[in-house]
């Protein structure tokens, strides 16, 4: 019997799709890239941006008409909004959500996978009521080990759900309150990893750094966490980058970066969402953090980590924003000279506080504030890649580039970086390049050697 | 403490201040808070559920959520139907508007409400009975002045915009730019978005940080 598994979401989706995939694995099921060959047809989705939920709609619009000749199953999972749920119940065949992963193989049991459409499972007991059973610890990452789909870059969920509500995301309704999980298990999957010769792993969790924050006294603080990984990386001589997504800048601490600096496996890079340059916009994005709050992390950093490479996200055309209003987060660009940012404009999520609101920036207003921070960003993007010229560099090659005989890979910073090389042997390793040339985003260099 | 997901959070009365306002008290299991944080309160079986900050105190055996019928709001509408012995699907709790215990014991505290804005400084209150603080509420009739029963007159000014009536007539920012306000306050501001804006304006414009400026704004 053969599944079919497609991710229409973020990294914390994927790690979904990892273990949803052990799941059915464990069923004795294969995996396949053809939609065409399935018997079970899966999409692990998110609410959290329209475009993703528009593509879910498509896809199972598509599935539901190949019912007529083949037996399927379908199903969704991931983060979905009440509101789409409700929905979604009425078109997939089965809906679960991923608290209820380890229950899968008995409701697929049920289902009588095998026979003709019959009737519809039933979604899990109460699914439509998440609140109360999210407050405890649902903790499947821990319950249910991940199939990694590369075989040198990993993603460790190691927090999961939100307390933030921020006006502008509907990641609290689908997700559910912060909850961590243990520090245990997440430290043994490092170590996994970095024993089977990882190089990149990313701890993920929407608020990445208040973990520990929810069990207070019972687990260690995201310092703590970040300081026994550089332990392990320590003890096992080996060459490997943590990295962290995403936090919020309300719980980043200096201890945060002052353990960061002590660890080289411990990537000198920080995405650190800004979404506003303008204090009002902030408090109405419900924030909670200032300019002056941000702009203190932002210095700190600098101090502490002077070679690290900043990220950031940035929201344009926010209900009710003015002109002056995103002046400042022009100003902010311009100020915090960042080496990337992820600028998206304003669109209201059903479920979302903002969401009641007025979008009254227009489309046309907010595609040209969109234009000027991204011009603002390819300035910075480019000063900070221009420092690397005629530096050698290690950098991770992760594959075959778009233009022919090259590969490309990333440096400790997140570049992409581009080289003459046919050695497909390279990917997942570590080499040394030579950098010659540099434009927004990405770099060229020479291959030197392999670290 | 550990919630008892056995038990359900359970209606268990519901007090209409005004016809479009009531108070809604329910079990709370155990389930801690700090005063000034929130819920997202729905009626069982239901998928909407909206944020309502937290009305009781810390120490009260029960939750209260001070509740506003929106007329396009679908929670406000299922929550004033729900009987006493319904269901509730609550979570949380959650946010940061919330004065530190250090801040409580030596602050002074100037809170802005409009309208259920009230809502956390009720809790606050009622939680830190040594709280050193004014409360000013920008309501449009007295109908609106929730904090009456349970705040000393000296310490709530009632700024009613829509009648003659109240201490001060006009709104609550107007009210703002016109006191004078001891330099060590912390300001805290609950309530519509535009209040919010307004009142941090003249704050910042009465030499105020923004670090002693706490927000949380009501949709």
């Amino acid at each position: 019997m053969k599944y079919f598994l497609m991710n229409i979401g973020c990294a914390m989706n994927q790690a979904d799709a990892e273990r949803i995939q052990s799941v059915f694995n464990g069923m004795d099921m294969t995996k396949t890239d053809k939609e065409e060959d399935a018997d079970i047809l899966g999409i692990v989705a998110c609410s959290v941006r329209q475009k993703a939920i528009d593509k879910v709609y498509h896809k199972i619009h598509e599935w539901n008409t190949w019912k007529t000749n083949r037996s399927i199953l379908t199903f969704v999972s991931g983060c979905i909004l009440p509101d789409d749920k409700v929905k979604f119940l009425k078109k997939f065949d089965l809906l679960f959500h991923m608290k209820d992963l380890p229950q899968v193989p008995d409701m697929i049991r049920q289902y009588g996978i095998v026979t003709p459409l019959a009737g519809k499972i039933q979604p899990p007991k109460d699914s439509m009521n998440e609140s109360n059973e999210t407050n405890g610890a649902q903790d499947y990452f821990s319950q249910i080990a991940p199939t990694y789909t590369s075989t040198f870059e990993a993603f460790i969920p190691i927090q999961n759900g939100c307390d933030k509500f921020c006006t502008f995301c509907a990641v609290p309704y689908t997700r559910g309150k912060e909850v961590s999980r243990s520090s245990a298990d997440i430290l043994a999957e490092v170590e996994k990893l970095v024993l089977a010769d990882y190089k990149s792993i990313t701890l993920l969790g929407q608020n990445v750094n208040s973990y520990g924050l929810d069990k207070p006294g019972e687990e260690i603080s995201f310092s703590k966490l970040l300081e026994e990984i550089g332990e392990i990386g320590k003890r096992s001589g080996k060459n490997f980058w943590t990295y962290f997504t995403s936090p919020h800048p309300r719980d980043m601490t200096k201890e945060v970066l002052t353990t960061i600096a002590k660890y080289p496996v411990l990537a000198k890079q920080i995405h650190l969402p800004l979404q506003s340059g303008d204090d009002k916009v902030l408090i109405k994005m419900n924030r909670n953090h200032n300019m002056d709050r941000y702009r203190d992390i932002m210095n700190q950093i600098r101090t502490i980590l002077p070679e690290a490479s900043i990220s950031t996200d940035f929201i344009v055309g926010f209900t009710g924003e003015t002109e002056e209003q995103f002046n400042r987060s022009l100003a902010a660009m311009q100020e915090f000279r960042y080496q990337m940012a992820y600028i998206s404009p304003y669109s209201p999520r059903p479920g979302a506080a903002s969401s009641s609101w007025a979008d009254d920036v227009p489309h046309v207003e907010k595609k040209r504030r969109f234009h000027v921070l991204t011009q603002a960003l390819e300035e910075t993007s480019l000063e900070y890649n221009q420092r690397f010229i005629g530096k050698t560099i290690p950098v991770l090659v992760e594959r075959a580039d778009r233009k022919l005989g090259y590969l490309s890979g990333r440096t400790e910073g997140k570049v992409l970086v581009r080289f003459a090389s046919e050695d497909q042997t390279l990917i997942g390793q570590f080499v040394n390049l030579h950098i010659t040339s540099a434009v927004p985003y990405s770099m060229e260099g020479d291959l030197q050697s392999a670290c | 403490m550990a919630i008892d997901h056995k038990n359900p959070f359970i209606l268990l009365d519901k007090v209409f201040l005004t016809p479009s306002t009531f108070v809604l008290q329910f079990s709370r299991n155990g389930m801690e808070f700090k005063a000034g944080q929130s819920l997202s309160v729905g009626l069982w079986g239901y998928a909407e559920r909206r944020e309502y900050s937290i009305y009781s105190g810390e120490k009260d055996d029960f939750f209260e959520i001070l509740v506003k019928i929106v007329e396009k709001g679908k929670v406000s509408k299922a929550l004033s139907k729900g009987k006493i012995g319904d269901r509730l699907n609550v979570y949380g709790p959650g946010g940061f508007f919330v004065p530190s215990k250090e801040e409580v014991a030596i602050k002074n505290h100037l809170f802005i409400a409009t309208g259920t804005g009230i809502s956390p400084f009720r809790s606050i209150i009622r939680s830190n009975p040594r709280i050193r603080y004014t409360l000013l509420h920008g309501i449009r009739t007295v109908k609106d002045a929730y904090g009456l029963e349970y705040i000393p007159k000296e310490r709530y000014i009632t700024c009613v915009s829509g009648q003659k009536a109240g201490i001060f007539q006009g709104r609550v920012t107007e009210y703002l730019k016109k006191i004078a306000i001891h330099e060590e306050t912390i300001c805290y501001l609950c309530g519509n978005c535009e209040m919010i804006y307004e009142a941090y304006d003249i704050l910042k414009e009465k030499g105020f940080s923004s670090d002693r400026i706490v927000t949380e704004v009501y949709f």
